[in-house]
């Protein structure tokens, strides 16, 4: 039985790390293969015994996508690929490849310097994992192999997210990842064309929000730094190397530029130069107006934000610095904060989420009073705010997508059991397509009724066209002929054809059909009434008395037979061939009505 | 228990079962199980219980909840805290007298509740099972409470994880319940096993003669766990009793459950149990081998393989199927018939194996890159068969890499369809490459070089070779250059070796300018590996230095590409250290003049990435321990430079790298440390010591103190630790030094204090300024550098981790806005 089946090991009625697998058509991909920033063992990691029990893992899976290069999506690719041992491809897009391995190198950093962590990747795996990776461009169709093809469309989201298209013959599954439906300041909107999937499997992280606009919470974050580095006050914005830090940076610029500002902006890690180069190299992928002002002047190109430097951050006076990582939990950012926590004129602005355990989540969950290494005790008087960035479709959004694709199903993942629970209600019931939402191990199965496409012989199609039906695009038809399985096709031929091709005998099979009348008359009389009875009353067809007393309609061979139990009837013997099927059930049937009476 | 826990224990146990109050995260849930699991195992549980009775009371409300009102978080939180507790028969008891057990894992339980549908919750109540089925009572409420027969339904339970977890459980349980009445009794007929033993072997063997493919697969999970993990005498009782149904099931047509049957038949052949040849297993191996297809006998023939002990007909007979579709392959393209192939073409399965290969690419692609991946496998294993057909597994490896580069004319219609089926296939291009690398090993015939270095070459300089392709040619290319086997009386590289770097070597060239990073990068590691093996040969060396590509790897230090600029720096250190790239010092090459050190600290310093900044330090380090000749014409200004830079550098390994070569410093000019193990053994020393005062004195004008005072109050702990270890190790070397007991001035040595005071509270920004060795040893005696010591290795986030930590953070979170717990990257 055909069926499309996916387990979530990651994302299934959560927004821990993304990682599906899905089988399609007897094809095995892995969707995402990210890590839980919340866990510091193997916990942070999807269960992968679950598919090294099916044999070899590169045997087993046809290629894993990364749809964007957050780490809960792509965080334990070098795990999975370097360490448990997949050796097949992986596909993302360009810019996902380029990125990747940065904030892979980030975290791996970050794990061992701070956790001391020696069972970790290391920094060669990385390398040699982003080795197996193969780019591809939106809109390019990637034959994985002869049978398995995938597809990119624009997901919004971060530089270079993307949705995928996945493929296999006539059925097909698309995984959304992480995605947009609203143009933010460095990206577009996500889109996807009518591709009418079996299955759409879609993130659902603010699956009951309908998100008030964005612009609100840029004026408001603005206001805030504003009204901070005005009193004299520092700030502090923990942000993750690429993605959300470049648009509050253009945020900032331009606010800067604008108020004639003067108070210094710096961004921590040295890499904004890389992040911009990547922002610069990879400007397709923004949204219109980057591209369009890009002639002019490059967003990314910022005159008041400068590279950080340690020493900076007793300098006095007001200032504001983006530094890594942004939950608090290492680093530059956590320094800079422990050192300006005890001001109240300070303030902390963290623009996305913060895993359990972290400073950051405490701090956002109210504690101020922070134990930190040596027993020491911060005291956080510094004004915390959070403001989400965090660039997921809403409700709305995710109903939009769904609509544009038409798929026969839709699968929830990358959200919480409680609201996914309510959006696939109103999926079911709006737009009337069943909706699954499975948790992590969970599989679901769709059964898909596969088109097999079959070829049909010239020959047959001449003969059809010769009965003078010229074939209309959008009208389907129906024609006979023989089907035939060769060379792993199939195709329709004349029986002729089929014999020939096959290499097989023809055998004629005939059948026959007693017809029972009550008539003493002598069986050649009764037969010169049957052929005077068809005569008339088939008109079109060839109807002969044959000098064996036989009589023929086509092929159709009519006999008459004395019967031998009743001296006063008598039996009409009907046999045809089964291309003429149709004329001899007529016969059998005008027959068993009886002849008509003699004048 | 903690103190500050149990204060906070209450109010988190009434946030549990609170149902207004949502708990977000269960991250924080999860790591409360690993403290509760810590804190059981280390006292008595009911003793925790009486202390803290609102543990107990979160069980019993957990009870008393309105169905609408239990969360599956909590509930699944409180079934494996129950069961951790009642792993301890005392504890065990006291929740008994409260039917709390019965009410958490009794049919009118979770089990009958709305929220069993979530499967945290079967997965919670699994996992309370079998913490508390640790003694004979736990076994008998598992018994007693209809526990098992909800296990035999879970075994096909809809969630992967649960329907695992359940199989282990019944595994465990059977264990359990076998531990003391079987041991010691063989002969115990399964007729008088416990009670529950027989429950779920009669489950086991009604599922075996089951139907349905499921079930079959079910039983023979935990036949396969069972005999994997117990490895007591009454396993081979519940063998005997149920083979003849495993056998059976050969019986079916198609066989079900094949691939549990494999693995089941492999884990009872490798239990020490089985040592003493049973033949019945032998017998059902056979069978199973010669009547599955060609891609579903692969693992169980590697397994048989690597089996310690196996009669040899059926080694031969696994051997066989392995080889299989590489005798086929062998076959379909000879061009006339010659010497014996690899099998005898009437052995059994070889029609299977050739309609395998044929009928569709998928097919054959899959069947060749298992062959190829097992055979891989098993090459440089002890046990791997005798006689082994090198000759002709090499002829096949070339063989297919000839289909899949389209070079192979095959004459005969197989071969055509291989042919077609094969050509630019990287999948089996990859799986060849990787099984011929291997091939090297314990190869005796030099005469299979020349055409294993002509297939190599063939596939770098295809252009059609993709980059995964050319890194695994490149790995092949090493292990046949390094491993390969010399004629008897050639001492040197072989006679094939010179003729053929000097065919790789433009090729090298070519890679070394491709337009991929990963090629230019693979071809780069290449490079750096050969010439560290084989930097003293004389061949080599001529032939690299008459090639481009010492200049080549020279011009990619300026890579756009990070990784490519850093295997430059490593390669080129590489090439340095064996005097490799001094034929380019020509006037046709400006740059060398200026000298690699010169641009290897151009990059320390101006490069933005992390990569090739660390591997300049790790070349310097290696430059300085081996004594290279850049190094030693002024060691100290070289040393005092690179810390200058590297004190600045943003990324801590930089900053950790630098500490490491000035431990080599110290080494060279102290001595070694002590060695951490008795058995090391010391390195000799490079020059003699020289006297204290002076060391030190120089060492002050190195402002290598500046640097490691600096490092010991990093944010990032490996650069503190590391500086707290070298000047531990200087402080030590000193103590004995009677020239500078005397501390320096007083009020400079207070200065110092002060400065390092402010620096370790993260103001960094005044410098020490020039110090004097009497002041700086004051300052380092004054410290109390072991308690930083400790304190450092520490893992760091083991406040984050802490019980208090994670309580407040679950009490803090419950006030959050939802709009914060539904965020996430």
């Amino acid at each position: 039985m055909p069926e499309i089946r996916v387990t979530p090991l990651g994302a299934g009625q959560d927004v821990g790390r993304s990682c599906i697998l899905v089988s399609i058509a007897g094809k095995n991909v892995m969707l995402d293969c990210g890590m839980h920033m919340g866990f510091n063992d193997d916990r942070r990691f999807p269960d992968f015994s679950y598919i090294t029990q099916n044999g070899r893992l590169t045997d087993f899976l046809d290629c894993v996508i990364i749809s964007h290069f957050h780490l809960d999506h792509c965080g334990a690719l070098p795990y999975f690929s370097e360490m448990v041992g997949y050796d097949g491809p992986i596909y993302m897009t360009h810019p996902t490849q380029a990125i990747c391995p940065i904030l892979l190198e980030d975290y791996r950093k970050i794990a061992v310097d701070k956790k001391g962590e020696a069972n970790f990747f290391t920094s060669q795996m990385i390398k040699d994992c982003m080795k197996k990776v193969v780019a591809v461009h939106l809109h390019q169709t990637v034959q994985v192999d002869d049978e398995l093809e995938i597809k990119a469309y624009y997901a919004g989201h971060v530089l270079g997210a993307a949705m995928f298209q996945i493929k296999v013959g006539s059925e097909s599954v698309v995984y959304t990842g992480d995605y947009n439906m609203t143009p933010d300041r460095h990206l577009g909107a996500a889109w996807i064309d009518k591709c009418r999937p079996n299955l759409l499997i879609t993130e659902s992280t603010y699956a009951t929000t309908i998100r008030d606009s964005k612009r609100c919470r840029e004026r408001d974050f603005l206001k805030k730094v504003h009204e901070t580095v005005e009193r004299g006050g520092k700030v502090l914005i923990p942000v993750f190397a690429l993605g959300r830090a470049q648009e509050l940076c253009i945020l900032l610029e331009t606010f800067w530029e604008r108020m004639n500002l003067k108070v210094p902006i710096y961004f921590s890690t040295g890499l904004t130069e890389k992040a911009n180069h990547y922002y610069k190299l990879f400007i397709t992928w923004t949204n219109q107006k980057i591209r369009k002002t890009f002639v002019q002047r490059n967003m990314f190109e910022f005159k008041h934000i400068k590279a950080f430097d340690r020493a900076f951050a007793d300098n006095p006076g007001p200032m504001v610095v983006f530094a890594t990582p942004g939950m608090l939990h290492a680093g530059q950012s956590l320094q800079i904060f422990r050192k300006w926590a005890g001001n109240e004129k300070n303030m902390v602005i963290m623009p996305g989420y913060c895993v359990q355990g972290t400073v950051g989540h405490k701090i956002l969950s109210g504690q101020r009073k922070l134990e930190m290494e040596g027993r020491q005790v911060l005291e956080v008087k510094m004004q915390v705010e959070y403001m989400s960035f965090s660039a997921h479709a809403d409700a709305k959004g995710i109903m939009q997508l769904v609509g544009q694709a038409e798929p026969e199903s839709v699968l929830l993942v990358h959200g919480e059991a409680k609201k996914m629970g309510f959006l696939r209600q109103k999926i079911e019931q709006e737009l009337r397509v069943s909706c699954y939402m499975p948790a992590n191990g969970e599989t679901v199965t769709l059964p898909t009724s596969p088109s097999i496409p079959v070829g049909i012989s010239l020959g047959l199609l001449k003969r059809e066209m010769a009965q003078g039906l010229l074939p209309e695009a959008k009208k389907p038809r129906l024609l006979h002929g023989t089907l035939i399985m060769k060379d792993s096709n199939f195709r329709l031929v004349s029986s002729e054809q089929a014999l020939k091709e096959l290499g097989l005998a023809e055998h004629q099979l005939r059948f026959t059909c007693r017809v029972h009348l009550q008539d003493t008359r002598k069986e050649q009389e009764m037969a010169l009434r049957v052929y005077s009875h068809l005569k008339s009353t088939l008109k079109d067809h060839c109807v002969q008395h044959l000098p064996d007393g036989s009589v023929t309609v086509e092929s159709i061979l009519i006999q008459a037979a004395a019967h031998s139990e009743d001296p006063g009837a008598k039996v009409l013997l009907v046999s045809w061939t089964y291309q003429d099927e149709e004329l001899g059930s007529f016969l059998t049937a005008l027959l068993k009505k009886g002849l008509p009476q003699t004048p | 228990m903690d103190p500050e826990c149990s204060r906070l224990l209450p109010a988190f146990c009434s946030v549990l079962v609170d149902p207004r109050q949502a708990v977000a995260d269960d991250t924080c849930l999860e790591k409360l199980l690993d403290w509760f699991k810590t804190v059981t195992e280390a006292g008595s549980s009911l003793l925790l219980l009486q202390e803290n009775p609102c543990l107990v009371d979160l069980l019993s409300h957990v009870l008393d909840l309105k169905p609408q009102d239990v969360s599956p978080r909590v509930l699944s939180f409180s079934l494996r805290l129950a069961g951790m507790f009642a792993a301890q028969e005392d504890c065990f008891e006291y929740l008994q007298q409260g039917q709390l057990l019965l009410g958490l894992f009794g049919e009118a339980g979770p089990l009958s509740w709305a929220v069993w549908s979530v499967p945290t919750v079967r997965s919670g109540w699994i996992q309370g099972l079998k913490s508390l089925a640790q003694h004979p009572g736990g076994l008998h409420f598992l018994g007693d409470s209809g526990a098992v027969d909800a296990l035999f339904s879970l075994q096909g339970d809809s969630s992967l994880f649960v329907a695992s977890a359940a199989s282990q459980l019944l595994v465990h349980v059977l264990a359990l319940s076998m531990q003391d009445k079987a041991e010691g009794s063989p002969s115990l007929k399964g007729s008088a096993w416990p009670a529950c033993a027989q429950k779920i072997v009669a489950h086991v063997e009604a599922s075996l003669c089951s139907t349905t493919a499921l079930q079959i697969t079910q039983a023979l999970n935990v036949l396969t766990t069972t005999f994997g993990r117990c490895h007591s005498p009454w396993t081979e009782v519940l063998w005997g009793q149920l083979s003849p149904l495993v056998a059976h099931l050969l019986d079916s047509e198609p066989v079900p459950a094949t691939h549990s049957l494999v693995d089941l038949l492999l884990s009872v052949a490798r239990s020490p149990v089985f040592a003493s040849a049973d033949c019945t297993l032998w017998e059902t191996i056979a069978r199973m081998l010669s009547c599955l297809s060609p891609m579903q006998t692969g693992p169980l023939a590697l397994g048989t393989l690597k089996l310690q002990h196996c009669p040899q007909a059926l080694r031969s007979q696994a051997f066989g199927v392995l080889l299989q579709p590489l005798a086929c392959i062998l076959r379909a393209t000879a061009q006339a018939p010659g010497p014996p192939g690899l099998l005898d073409e009437t052995t059994q399965g070889c029609s299977m194996t050739v309609d395998t290969l044929l009928s569709s690419k998928s097919a054959c692609v899959g069947l060749l890159c298992q062959t190829l991946a097992h055979l891989e496998e098993l090459q440089p294993l002890p046990q791997h068969p005798l006689p082994w057909p090198q000759t002709l597994l090499v002829e096949a490896v070339v063989i297919i890499l000839r289909l899949c580069d389209g070079s192979a004319a095959p004459s005969s219609s197989e071969g055509c369809r291989l042919c077609g089926t094969l050509a630019g296939c990287i999948r089996v291009q990859r799986a060849a490459l990787g099984f011929l690398g291997t091939l090297t090993l314990g190869t005796s015939s030099w005469e299979l070089v020349p055409q294993v270095f002509a297939i190599l070459l063939e596939t770098l300089k295809s252009p059609a070779s993709s980059p995964t392709v050319l890194k695994k040619a490149f790995q092949a290319v090493l292990h046949w250059l390094l491993d390969s086997p010399t004629p008897p009386g050639c001492s040197d590289l072989g006679p094939h070796t010179p003729l053929f770097l000097r065919e790789l070597f433009p090729v090298l060239q070519k890679h070394l300018c491709s337009p991929c990073w990963e090629v230019r990068d693979s071809a780069l590691e290449f490079l750096t590996h050969l010439s560290m093996c084989w930097g003293g040969e004389a061949n080599f060396r001529e032939v690299l230095l008459a090639s481009d590509v010492p200049k080549l790897a020279w011009q990619l230090l300026r890579d756009p590409e990070s990784y490519v600029r850093a295997s430059a720096v490593t390669a080129m250190g590489q090439l340095s250290s064996q005097g490799l790239q001094a034929a380019s010092d020509s006037p046709g090459h400006p740059e060398v003049q200026q000298g690699l050190v010169g641009e290897l600290l151009h990059i320390l310093s101006v490069d933005s990435e992390g990569f090739p900044r660390r591997a300049v330090t790790r070349v310097f380090t290696e430059w300085l321990r081996n004594s290279h000749a850049d190094v030693v014409q002024d060691t100290e200004w070289f040393v005092a430079t690179v810390l200058q830079m590297v004190s600045r550098d943003l990324d801590w390994e930089v900053r950790a790298q630098g500490l490491e070569l000035v431990q080599v410093f110290l080494a060279q000019t102290l001595g070694q440390p002590n060695p951490s193990c008795p058995y090391a053994v010391a390195l000799p020393k490079v020059t003699p010591p020289s006297p204290l005062p002076e060391v030190l004195r120089t060492l002050c004008q190195m402002q290598i103190f500046d640097f490691a005072f600096r490092a010991l109050f990093d944010c990032d702990r490996p650069v503190a630790q590391k500086a707290c270890d070298l000047l531990l190790f200087l402080r030590n070397k000193s103590a004995p030094c009677s020239g500078l007991q005397e501390a320096g001035d007083s009020s400079d040595v207070a200065s110092v204090e002060a400065t390092l005071e402010r620096w370790q509270v993260g103001e960094q920004g005044q410098p020490l300024g020039s110090l004097e060795p009497e002041v700086v040893l004051a300052a380092l005696r004054s410290m109390d550098l072991e308690g930083l010591q400790s304190r450092l290795a520490e893992s760091s986030d083991h406040v984050e981790k802490s019980p208090q930590s994670l309580l407040q953070d679950v009490l803090a979170t419950v006030a959050l806005l939802e709009e914060n717990v539904a965020d996430c990257y």
